[in-house]
């Protein structure tokens, strides 16, 4: 086939058919492993058409598949479809390769769930890869926002996939909640957007955008809000909060949905609307300093946590804080480049992570140590991954994080310049602090299991310390030949800089990651700086970034003092003013009728007064007109 | 004095005879003592038809006297007759005692 | 001065004095004597009147069978409560006041309509005027009050029947 249209429909409609097949058939369901495998079918032969029709994808063209959802008479109001052009086939072979190792390599982590379970994950799987496909090949704002909030969901569902952990189940909620706030704004947005401009169609917005006949009055709040779409689903500060606790789900969910792709929906959704960001550049300078500030703070955060899944999942919030910098530069292409570098050596070290976990029992790095005997393998996937992370060169991450640093300082923005390179220092430092702890060093002595065999998170029969299985060894290697191989690919063939980065720029990123990995080596391999010296400096900071900056209890305070607090009035009124309205009617019934009463004495006499007092009353009423 | 008395005349005394009546059924604290203050009243009602017979020149006000007159008659026996069993249950006279139906 | 502007003068003041009197006297067998005087005394305003017939049935029917029953009762009950029945009058005040306020109601109205005209002249005896009307234009309301009568009758006998 030559058109990119059809492989690309056949690769989205795929995962939809095995989610149906698996939701419907519920004794295939049930067999688990049997549900794995055709999961795993369907996302290689999607993996295969997305590669092919990337192959097709020419830079310039575009393929447009659409039926019309919503009639109208000026044309539909909503459409479902594709819409394939260069970015969103990349974007595709990215989400169809990770979900398809990520599926594959479930099958050897979660080898001890229940089937039945372990077929209800591979529904979930399924069901996110045809969304997150969705949300990739829209055609417009509809497909994207409905796409979104299935992504949305699946998230939820994946995060809780142990659902009767209490903190699995709080940290569902928890993302669910923060990624909503988000996609209210993404919601007014896209209404707004389509008051001004009448269309929901990404190819109609564009003309429309390059023509100037979108009104520019209020675009700004229009950006704004769609920006507040993308900072809940790619965890910008504040509303990064949920993905770290989202580290309660299975770490391959972990590497799949808040690695790889769903966390980058939101910074792909940028890149989509460029053109549309390109008319409000204030809201794009914003979008720069925030993603920046993220990017420190996030990597602050990272320097203090012994959970190995969450210095990664600090490590993503931080890198997804880079791209957006770069969007925010007004260079987008340079951001999603680091897009997809990060999503194959954040998704590497994930599973990494994973296989790690796995065989050890606990996430804590502490009660790791000198696994490089007992893994050889994991430990050289990982040094990869980390490396890549670091900005070394030859490794993957290198060109697309050095891209960045060129865009945000092209773009003007200087301060948030020197942000991401603390933050690179900083990366550089944690990751490493991860590795010799974990990996190099002495192994730490083995933990009592505290719960009888449940000693932590994904958790089963640790304490014998293997190589991890072929079913997941296989996709570590092969994403870390992906990361060599882009790295070596793009040492060697620099492309087109959309920018001119300043000389000084390629040595700077080099020295900062250098010193970074020696400041770790010094300090947890060699022990020369004292680890405890170095917490003491840093107390108050420490502290601080073991709290997280108090942003959750922020967050929950202001739940409490808002939501609770208008549950509280909304309460009052209704029970006295509603209520109390019915109450005072019946209360003055009653004492009325019961003054009114006193009226019957009993007395003949007395209603003869009345008689009397009726007559006098008539003859007044006769004679009144005199 | 005019020649003859007129109808206001005749209304005017039967206007009085009304008060009384009224008063008397007010005041009374014995039951037939308030059936009494009602003849009276019934009694005026009688003057005030005859009066307007007369001096329309039609026999159809006495007529209605007749009735009137041979109800009243039936309603006192009647009442008297309540009276006397009220007296046989409850054994009083007073009217200020009768009030079951208080409410 | 008329005789009849005289008469009806004489028997006015006699009326309103005695029906004071049936208000006002303690003892209840008084009143009912007063009673009976005030009742003769409408009779003779009927007659001012004209109206014979009328008279003669204010004398038997009232003078003579109302005033009889009540004696009737009062000596009954009297009977049956064992005392001597005094009468005492309650709130007198309020009921001036009432009686008072019809009184004057009742005395406007009168006094602003326009009713001044002569008797017209008398047209044929009364009474025949009377039973001609009675038998043939009210002759249906005549017969129901024979049908009430019996209803009466029969819920006085059934009222006054001894206890078993």
């Amino acid at each position: 086939m030559t058109d990119p249209g059809p492989l690309v429909t056949l690769a989205l409609l795929l995962p939809a058919a095995t989610f149906l097949l698996l939701a419907i058939a519920y004794p295939l369901r049930r067999a688990g492993r049997a549900a794995g495998i055709v999961s795993v079918a369907g996302a290689a032969v999607a993996l295969a058409a997305a590669l092919r029709a990337w192959q097709l994808q020419s830079a310039e063209g575009f393929t447009r598949i659409a039926i019309e959802w919503i009639p109208q008479e000026s044309g539909p109001l909503a459409t479902v479809g594709v819409l394939a052009d260069a970015d969103s086939t990349l974007m595709l072979v990215l989400v169809a390769l990770v979900s398809f190792l990520v599926q594959l390599y479930s099958l050897g982590y979660l080898d001890t769930e229940a089937p039945a379970s372990l077929g209800r994950y591979y529904v979930y799987q399924s069901l996110f890869a045809f969304s997150m496909m969705g949300l990739v090949l829209a055609p417009g704002f509809v497909q994207l926002f409905i796409c979104w909030e299935l992504v949305g969901l699946c998230s939820y569902l994946l995060i809780g996939y142990w659902y009767e952990r209490p903190a699995a189940a709080r940290a569902a909620v928890k993302a669910f909640w923060i990624t909503k706030a988000g996609d209210v704004g993404l919601l007014v947005g896209i209404v707004l957007l389509w008051f001004r401009a009448g269309t929901f169609d990404f190819l109609q917005l564009y003309d429309l955008a390059r023509g100037g006949q979108i009104p520019l009055a209020g675009l700004g709040l229009v950006t704004f809000c769609i920006y507040l779409g993308a900072m809940g689903k790619s965890a910008q500060f504040p509303l990064h909060v949920w993905l770290p606790d989202a580290m309660e789900g299975p770490t391959p969910v972990s590497a799949l949905i808040h690695a790889a792709t769903m966390v980058t929906a939101g910074v792909y959704l940028l890149k989509r609307t460029n053109w549309l960001f390109a008319l409000t550049p204030d809201v794009l300078v914003l979008v720069g300093w925030i993603g920046a500030f993220t990017a420190l703070f996030a990597a602050v955060l990272a320097c203090v946590q012994s959970d190995i899944k969450r210095v990664l999942a600090y490590s993503t919030v931080s890198q997804l804080g880079y791209m957006m910098a770069a969007m925010g530069a007004g260079f987008a292409a340079a951001g999603f480049l680091h897009l997809l570098t990060h999503g194959i050596f954040k998704a590497l070290l994930f599973l990494g992570a994973g296989a790690v976990i796995h065989a050890v029992g606990s996430n804590d790095i502490y009660r790791m140590g000198g696994l490089r005997r007992h893994m050889p393998q994991t430990t050289v996937v990982f040094l990869v991954g980390t490396l890549s992370l670091a900005g070394i060169p030859l490794f993957g991450g290198f060109f697309s994080k050095e891209e960045i640093l060129g865009a945000v300082w092209s773009g003007g923005l200087a301060v948030p310049f020197w942000m991401l390179v603390t933050a690179a220092f900083l990366t550089a430092f944690y990751m490493f602090r991860v590795v010799f702890i974990a990996f190099f060093g002495a192994p730490a002595a083995p933990a009592p299991l505290a719960h009888g065999g449940h000693g932590g998170p994904d958790v089963h029969g640790g304490g014998h310390l293997h190589e991890a299985p072929a079913v997941m060894t296989g996709p570590l290697w092969l994403l870390a030949a992906l990361s060599v191989g882009i790295g070596v690919y793009f040492t060697v063939h620099h492309g087109e800089p959309e920018f001119i980065a300043p000389g000084w720029l390629t040595p700077l990123a080099v020295a900062v990651a250098v010193a970074g990995i020696a400041l770790a080596w010094l300090t947890y391999s060699r022990r020369v700086i004292s680890a405890d010296l170095l917490a003491t400096i840093f107390a108050p900071l420490r502290r601080a970034a073991l709290a997280g900056f108090w942003l959750d209890d922020l967050f929950e305070g202001v739940y409490r003092l808002a939501l609770l607090g208008l549950a509280r009035l909304v309460g009052w009124v209704d029970r006295y003013l509603v209520d109390g309205v019915v109450n005072v009617c019946s209360a003055w019934t009653l004492a009325w009728g019961d003054r009114l009463r006193r009226m019957q004495t009993g007395l003949a006499q007395d209603y003869v007064y009345g008689l009397a007092v009726g007559l006098l009353l008539l003859l007044i009423w006769v004679q009144w007109p005199r | 004095m005019p020649a003859s008395v007129s109808l206001q005349g005749y209304l005017v005394l039967a206007a009085v005879l009304f008060a009384v009546g009224l008063f008397g059924v007010v005041t009374r604290r014995n039951t037939i003592g308030i059936l009494l203050g009602i003849e009276l009243m019934l009694n005026a009602v009688n003057i005030n038809l005859v009066a307007f017979a007369r001096f329309n020149g039609d026999a159809v006000g006495m007529v209605f006297t007749v009735f009137t007159i041979s109800i009243t008659v039936a309603e006192v026996a009647l009442g008297l007759a309540l009276v006397i069993l009220i007296f046989r249950v409850r054994r009083t006279a007073i009217a200020d005692h009768l009030d079951l139906l208080r409410g | 001065m008329s005789l009849e502007t005289i008469a009806f003068g004489g028997l006015a003041v006699v009326l309103v004095a005695s029906a004071l009197a049936v208000v006002l006297t303690k003892n209840l067998f008084h009143s009912v004597l007063w009673l009976a005087l005030t009742l003769t005394g409408t009779a003779g305003i009927f007659l001012t009147l004209d109206a014979e017939f009328l008279a003669a049935v204010q004398l038997l029917l009232y003078a003579g069978g109302v005033v009889t029953i009540v004696v009737f009762a009062i000596v009954v009950t009297e009977r049956l409560v064992g005392d001597r029945i005094t009468q005492t009058s309650r709130q007198i005040f309020s009921g001036l006041i009432i009686a008072g306020a019809v009184l004057v109601g009742l005395l406007t109205f009168i006094l602003r309509a326009p009713l001044s005209r002569p008797r017209p002249p008398l047209g044929g005896d009364l009474t025949r005027a009377i039973g001609d009307a009675v038998l043939t234009r009210f002759v249906l309301s005549f017969e129901l009050l024979g049908l009430f009568f019996f209803a009466a009758l029969l819920g006085a006998l059934y009222f006054a029947r001894p206890d078993d």
